[in-house]
């Protein structure tokens, strides 16, 4: 095995090599911070540019732009409330908050750190563990998948602020958006009013854009010019965040963890990954009341598990040629141009594809981190733009955003919908992250949920036939009852203050 | 070993279509089809998927034949409604293509009847073919397509069959018209792409599973699944030990491929058409593009606009008749 990783690292011998990879983490970077773009679009517009390369040079480059990708998404998400990913917007919930209070750059900087920090632990584990890991993973079938997103619901639980009714609510809005489109497994349309455009449900990236940036952009225009926090940069220059980093060693260790074992399962990914370690996080803080209103925590747990599942997707990816995430799935593609069909015989026939990327994500983490820490100081600027500014230049974003991720106004239609729906909602105090992750997990948890019984004939014990499926829905069942009594408690309370 | 055999007989196809193909590709700028612009191909996928991968390596070959540039425009969405309104509305002179795949065929018929249909599009070119398998895992008991049809008959139906799409799709309909031979029923379970698929029986959560060669082959080499019958007039080069479904005594209608084609707005020069046709075939020769073909496993096509309008034809009627027998049609 070493040989083999010392054969990753020797690859590095080539300056082309190195070229790919500050190249592919430099676009990584870009891309993951402009809303609409994003990691699996991002690899898939660079694969054109290379054919003509080598196809360890070329894969190095992907996997570079991959990982710096999926930090990239923080930064947009932390400065302007619109996340670049999906996998960022457990980070936004900290992160926005955090640069009202005039503390961008440390936000910007923790989530830096987390995320390379993320990715060097989880490569480790990666070496060690792809093959045994992945073939665990195939135990996932249609049951374990639903006790997996029932879990991951479980958690708006902990993450609705205030009141767990209005929780259940925006719930409830996010699974309802998550119902609309062909259905799954009969191909009949759902709640699509007739028009083709909705067959294959709402689009993630615009709900995003709407949900969050453009809400934003609302509220910003009510709040008007007044009364905005300045940004000051973090005092002791490049050192200050790897103090603070420091503080949060143990979040970061644990949520990046999660981060690769929830990559590891394909049918997850860095979303899930992200939501589940930010409320590991939260159940686990010592002031879990700051989360939500710019805990650096937060931050960083999300940030970890985001790229930890980087590599965790890679290790299906590496060690069956099953991709664990939608830009590995893009991966195979490129891997196919250059002749090579990842699959189970990757590791002995082309052992220079995975070990050079073992060795390509350790090396390019000090590459990213670099990047991101010279990067805080120009972005913290951004943060200190006079609002109006602002509000015109994130709307902007958000058309153009939308119009991007499919080239067609459909997009922005949606965008505009849901940043109505995000306005109103937020006016009317209810919270949006569990809209959204309703939305990422309502398809999961039907589609499994029908597939279960569909091979089952029908037949409702097989939820109760895999003992992790078991396992799985007990830990769902457990979260979701505490805020449920919590709900019945209240409302007892209020029909005896009624009575009285 | 066999699966020595198997690569070097990829590796020799592909070193002789090169050799064969030389002299086409020197003399490549003699392509008839001289477009005044850049041309443009509507894709209904979004990027990295195997359809985005054939258009861009066919790009690759086809952008110095033509002399233009060659971009590919990503209109996922709608079930291809995107795709099609965009290419049914451009102007019949060549700059804007579609690329279809059977699903096109089998929208029109279902969710997309009455928005589109067949006569509002000139079907130019046909590029790839692609017969689907059934294959089980390696330590499975079913062996063979009549292993897995007594299987079924002996438990009314309980043996689940994973497959790309909802009921009503491509490898859907390729299930139920082995029904439809055989009398016996099975348990259709969608999967949305191949290697979910792939995963599933992997980890035994289906007992078949369905797909074209190309994303399964790594897995067979791997001595992980097993085929149990290809649908095809012919055995597969590369898995030459699994029998056809014809051999096994199922005669199901093996013009139900997957397909790869490219397609434009009605009302285009039948002249034109048949230019781009050759241009596109002609672009398919090169080595870059044969190397990728060889590794996906697909088999070329050379059906220009009067061949492969004539093969659309046969499988809107087949693909109908299928529907129709499932009642998935209203009427």
């Amino acid at each position: 095995m070493l040989d083999h990783i010392l054969l990753g690292f020797s690859a590095f011998g080539d300056p082309m090599i190195w070229a790919a990879l500050v190249f592919g983490a430099l676009m990584g970077y870009l891309i993951g911070a402009i809303p609409g773009l994003g990691p699996s679009l991002g690899v898939a517009l660079l694969i054109p540019f290379t054919y003509g390369l080598d196809p360890v040079v070329s894969i190095v480059g992907l996997v570079a732009l991959y990982a710096a990708a999926e930090y990239g998404g923080a930064i947009s998400g932390v400065l302007i409330n619109s996340p670049g990913t999906a996998a960022a917007v457990a980070t936004a919930w900290d992160g926005y908050p955090l640069t009202k209070q005039g503390r961008a750059s440390e936000a910007l900087g923790v989530s830096i750190l987390a995320s390379g920090v993320g990715i060097f632990l989880s490569t480790a584990f990666l070496i060690a563990t792809a093959v045994p890991l992945s073939e665990f993973a195939l135990r996932f079938g249609p049951t374990e998948y639903f006790a997996l997103a029932l879990v991951g619901l479980s958690l708006v639980a902990g993450l609705s602020e205030g009141s767990p009714m209005k929780g259940a609510v925006a719930m409830g809005i996010g699974l309802a958006l998550a119902t609309i489109g062909l259905d799954v497994q009969t191909g009949v349309p759902r709640f699509t009013g007739g028009e083709p455009e909705f067959f294959e449900g709402l689009p993630l990236v615009p709900v995003l854009l709407g949900l969050y940036a453009l809400s934003e952009v609302l509220i910003m225009i009510e709040d008007g010019p007044a009364d905005k926090v300045r940004n000051t940069l973090l005092t002791g220059g490049m050192a200050a965040p790897f103090r603070l980093v420091g503080k949060l060693k143990v979040v970061i260790l644990r949520s990046t963890v999660i981060g690769y074992i929830v990559g590891v399962i394909p049918g997850a990914g860095a979303s899930i990954a992200s939501f589940i370690s930010y409320a590991v996080s939260k159940r686990f803080s010592k002031t879990p009341e700051l989360f939500g209103k710019g805990a650096v925590e937060g931050v960083a747990s999300s940030e970890s598990a985001n790229n930890s599942a980087v590599s965790g997707a890679l290790a299906p990816l590496l060690a069956l040629g099953i991709p664990g995430s939608a830009t590995t799935a893009v991966l195979i593609g490129a891997l196919n141009i250059h002749g090579i069909q990842p699959g189970p015989l990757l590791f002995t026939r082309n052992p220079e594809i995975p070990y050079t990327i073992f060795a390509s994500l350790w090396i390019g983490v000090p590459v990213m981190v670099l990047i991101g820490l010279l990067g805080i100081r120009l972005w913290a600027q951004v943060a200190n733009i006079p609002r109006p500014a602002i509000a015109a230049i994130v709307a902007g974003i958000c058309f153009v955003g939308a119009y991007a991720s499919e080239n067609s106004m459909f997009p922005v239609w949606v965008m505009l919908a849901c940043g109505i729906m995000g306005y109103v909602l937020r006016k009317m105090r209810f919270p949006l992250a569990p809209v959204i992750l309703a939305m990422v997990l309502g398809e999961m948890m039907e589609t499994n949920f029908r597939r279960a019984l569909i091979t089952a004939r029908g037949d409702w014990t097989v939820f109760f036939t895999s003992p992790l499926t078991v396992v799985l829905l007990v830990v769902a069942a457990l979260a979701f009852l505490l805020p449920g009594i919590a709900i019945l408690r209240s409302l007892s309370r209020r029909v005896r203050r009624a009575q009285t | 070993m066999k699966f020595d055999t198997l690569r070097r007989s990829i590796l020799a196809g592909a070193a002789m279509a090169a050799f064969l193909h030389v002299a086409p590709v020197a003399h490549a700028q003699e392509t008839g089809w001289q477009p005044a612009g850049p041309v443009t191909f509507a894709l209904h996928t979004r990027p990295g998927g195997g359809t985005d991968v054939f258009v861009r390596t066919l790009a690759q070959s086809l952008e110095p034949m033509i002399g233009q540039p060659v971009v590919i425009n990503n209109l996922p969405g709608g079930g291809g409604a995107v795709q099609m309104a965009n290419v049914r509305a451009a102007a019949p002179d060549g700059l804007t293509l579609g690329v279809n795949t059977v699903t096109h065929f089998t929208g029109m018929l279902t969710n997309l009847q009455g928005v589109f249909a067949p006569d509002d599009f000139a079907w130019i070119a046909l590029s790839q073919v692609d017969p689907i398998l059934f294959f089980a895992e390696i330590n499975s008991d079913l062996n063979s397509m009549t292993d897995l049809v007594e299987r079924a008959r002996a438990n009314e139906g309980q043996v689940n069959i994973g497959g790309f799409g909802p009921v009503g799709s491509m490898q859907n309909i390729a299930m139920e018209m082995l029904e439809g031979e055989t009398g016996v029923t099975f348990n259709w379970v969608a999967f949305e792409s191949t290697p979910d698929i792939i995963a599933a029986v992997l980890g035994g959560h289906v007992d078949v599973g369905v797909a074209n060669l190309g994303p399964a082959l790594s897995f067979f080499e791997a001595g992980r699944l097993k085929g149990l019958g290809v649908l095809g007039d012919e055995r597969l080069d590369t898995l030459p030990e699994m029998q056809t479904w014809a051999e096994q005594g199922y005669d199901v209608d093996t013009s139900w491929l997957q397909v790869r084609g490219v397609f434009g707005p009605a009302d285009m020069d039948p002249a034109l058409q048949q230019q781009i046709a050759d241009a596109i075939h002609q672009a398919m020769q090169a080595e870059a593009y044969q190397q990728y073909a060889r590794a996906s496993g697909v088999l070329d096509s050379d059906f220009g606009p009067q061949e492969y309008t004539e093969f659309v034809d046969g499988l809107m009627t087949l693909a109908e008749e299928q529907l129709q027998a499932a009642g998935l049609l209203g009427n």
